[in-house]
This record gives structure tokens, sequence and C-alpha cells, in this order.
């Protein structure tokens, strides 16, 4: 099943999923810089393309944190194509570390009580 | 092969995007829609073949423009909350703000013309004319400060993306504000106040400036768009 993200948030996504877009994308910024379709497809392949961004949706998600500072953008040309590459801020790094421990403690739990109900 | 940037660029117009917002869009799309492109073309298929996976990939323009409408807006606090932020925040801002700017005006005339000279100032109250530039000045200021305030709530939802509806909203209670309360000035005193009471006339011409903001905000809209058009046409 793909859980389409951002673009059909609302129709789709239960409300724990919301803060994960923010996670993914800060975590595959905080690897290399990248741009927006690299994005949706490192998104696809990386999690088996058991999510997916809606293509093209991403850009008002990446501008809004933008605004947020916590990624930064310049216009790059690299083999002849003029690209707006994408690159994690201090304060994108703060903030992922915020999501992951998040992220981790929910999981966590919600492990323990499927363990919980297998026992 | 139907043209695909053109009428996503027009939707967004249509929709009130901020201009701004609508080149970088299109741009990265119109970036994103090439690397599809690329994608495809490196999977064998051919240009034409390409092209249609894709634009099928990327959807309806139309929709998509109004997908990204949505994640703009959503992507803002202004756009999230847009019922608190213009039907509920002016109830509350306006009285705030306007006195603020109000005050902040009336302190730069004063440090300009008087130099804050309390005798200065009150030999020039003293001559009915100079009485009368001063009444007018103050006017003038009070009608700024509310048009700023409408300006200021007009802007918002512009960048913020959300729909020319929220504008009117914002200026129609800055403007039932305007109706009801008052500014007066005195030889010696200057008075504001707030009235529901019949028996004192309400203020048309300050009810009447947030209207006039949302006309310009709307008719500055309808340019921009019959402009982009022109554009396209030409």
């Amino acid at each position: 099943m793909v859980i389409g993200i951002i673009c059909v948030m609302k129709k789709t996504n239960p409300s724990f999923l919301n803060g994960v877009p923010e996670l993914l994308v800060l975590r595959l910024l905080a690897r290399q810089e990248m741009y927006g379709y690299q994005i949706v497809e490192e998104i696809r392949t990386r999690t088996g393309e058991a999510l997916a961004f809606g293509e093209g949706c991403i850009y008002p998600y990446l501008h809004y944190l933008e605004a947020e500072k916590q990624v930064s953008s310049r216009r790059q040309e690299v083999e002849g194509r003029n690209r707006n590459y994408y690159k994690l801020t201090a304060r994108g790094r703060k903030r992922l570390d915020e999501l992951t421990s998040e992220w981790n403690r929910v999981t966590t739990g919600v492990a323990l009580l499927m363990e919980e109900q297998h026992a | 092969m139907p043209d695909f940037i053109e009428p996503l660029r027009r939707r967004l117009v249509e929709l009130g995007c901020p201009m701004k917002q609508v080149r970088r869009l299109v741009r990265e799309v119109a970036d994103h829609r090439e690397d599809l492109k690329q994608a495809a073309l490196a999977e064998g298929l051919s240009e034409t073949e390409a092209e249609a996976r894709a634009n099928t990939s990327l959807g309806d323009p139309v929709l998509l423009a109004e997908d990204l409408m949505a994640s703009l807006r959503r992507s803002t606090w202004w756009g999230r909350h847009h019922v608190v932020a213009f039907g509920l925040l002016p109830l509350l801002a306006y009285p705030v703000l306007w006195a603020l700017l109000f005050t902040l005006e009336l302190a730069l005339e004063f440090a300009l013309g008087y130099s804050w000279d309390a005798k200065k100032l009150q030999v020039a109250v003293n001559n009915p004319v100079t009485f009368r530039h001063l009444s007018l000045a103050l006017h003038f200021m009070d009608y700024a400060a509310i048009a700023s305030v409408a300006l200021l709530f007009g802007r918002l939802a512009r960048r913020s993306a959300v729909k020319f509806k929220w504008t009117v909203i914002a200026c129609a209670i800055c403007s039932v504000y305007g109706l009801f309360t008052w500014v007066s000035f005195g030889m010696h005193s200057l008075s504001l106040g707030f009235t529901v009471s019949a028996s004192l006339v309400p203020q048309w011409t300050r009810a009447a400036i947030p209207h006039l903001v949302a006309g310009a905000i709307y008719i500055l809209q309808r340019r921009t768009i019959r402009r982009f058009r022109e554009q396209v046409a030409g």
C-alpha cells in the first residue's frame, strides 16, 4: 500500500503520520544536498515504495521548510541542468533530532503494545 | 502533445497565488517534469512517449495547481488557520494595531513639527489656521492607520494564498470598527472613543476605507491575471 504524503495528506494519512514528511525530508537532506525530484524518488525507493509524495507537491513543502529556516536552497547547474538544490541548516538539524526522538518514542510504544498483544 | 506548464501557471495565477511563488513553483515543476521525462527516455521510451509519461505522472495541471495551492496554504499558520486569522484575529488585533499605528504617526508628527516642545504646540493650536491644519493631519493619520491595518490583513491573506473572501471578511471587521469608533480633536484635547449610540453619527468615511482597500486589492489581482493572459496571448 502506498501512502501519499502532502498532496493528499488529509484524505489518506491518519494523524499519527503528521510530521512524517518533515522527518523524511530532513533525514534525506541530512545526508546530502538534493533537488525536488531526487527527494521524491529517494523517498519512494528507500521506503520500498510504501510512502510517496505527490509529484510536484513537494515544492510548497520545501518552501515552507525554507521559510522556517530548516533548509536553505540555491540554484545550481549540474551536467547542463539548472535545478534548485536544498540542504539542511543548523535549525533543520535540531528539528531532525527532535522529530527522530519523537518518532523513536512512538514506534517503541507501538512495538511494546504489539508485543503485548502477541504474548 | 498538450502544453503542461502554461495551464499550470494560468491556474495558479487564477487561484491568486502570489507571483513570486508562481514563478518559483512553475520553474521547479518544469524541472521536475524534465527529470521525469529524462528518466523515461533512459528507459528507452521515445520523446513523445517520455513526455506523455511525465505528464501522466504529474497529473492534470489544473488539479496539480489546486493541490499546490492547498499545500501552499497549509505551509503557513495563516493559511492553516484562516478562519481564526482573518475571521477572529482582526476583532482582537484591530484596536491594538490601529492604536499603535496612530500613536506612532502622532509621535512622528510631533517630533518633526514641534520637537516635543509643548509650548510650541500650544501656540500652534491657538492659531485657527494651524489648528485646522493639525486637525486635518490628525484625521489623515487616523485614516492612514485604518488603511494600514486593512492592508496588513490583505497582504497576509495574499501571502498565505487563502481565498479573496478572507480579505473581504478581515476588511469588513476593520470597517465595523471604523464605523463605531471615533477620533475627535479639540483646541487642547484629543479624544478617542467607541459608540453604538444612535445619537452619534456613524463614521462613514472611516468605515469605507477598509472596503476601498479590499477593492484595490481585488483590482490589482484582476489586473495581474489580465496582464498574465495578455503575455500568454502575445
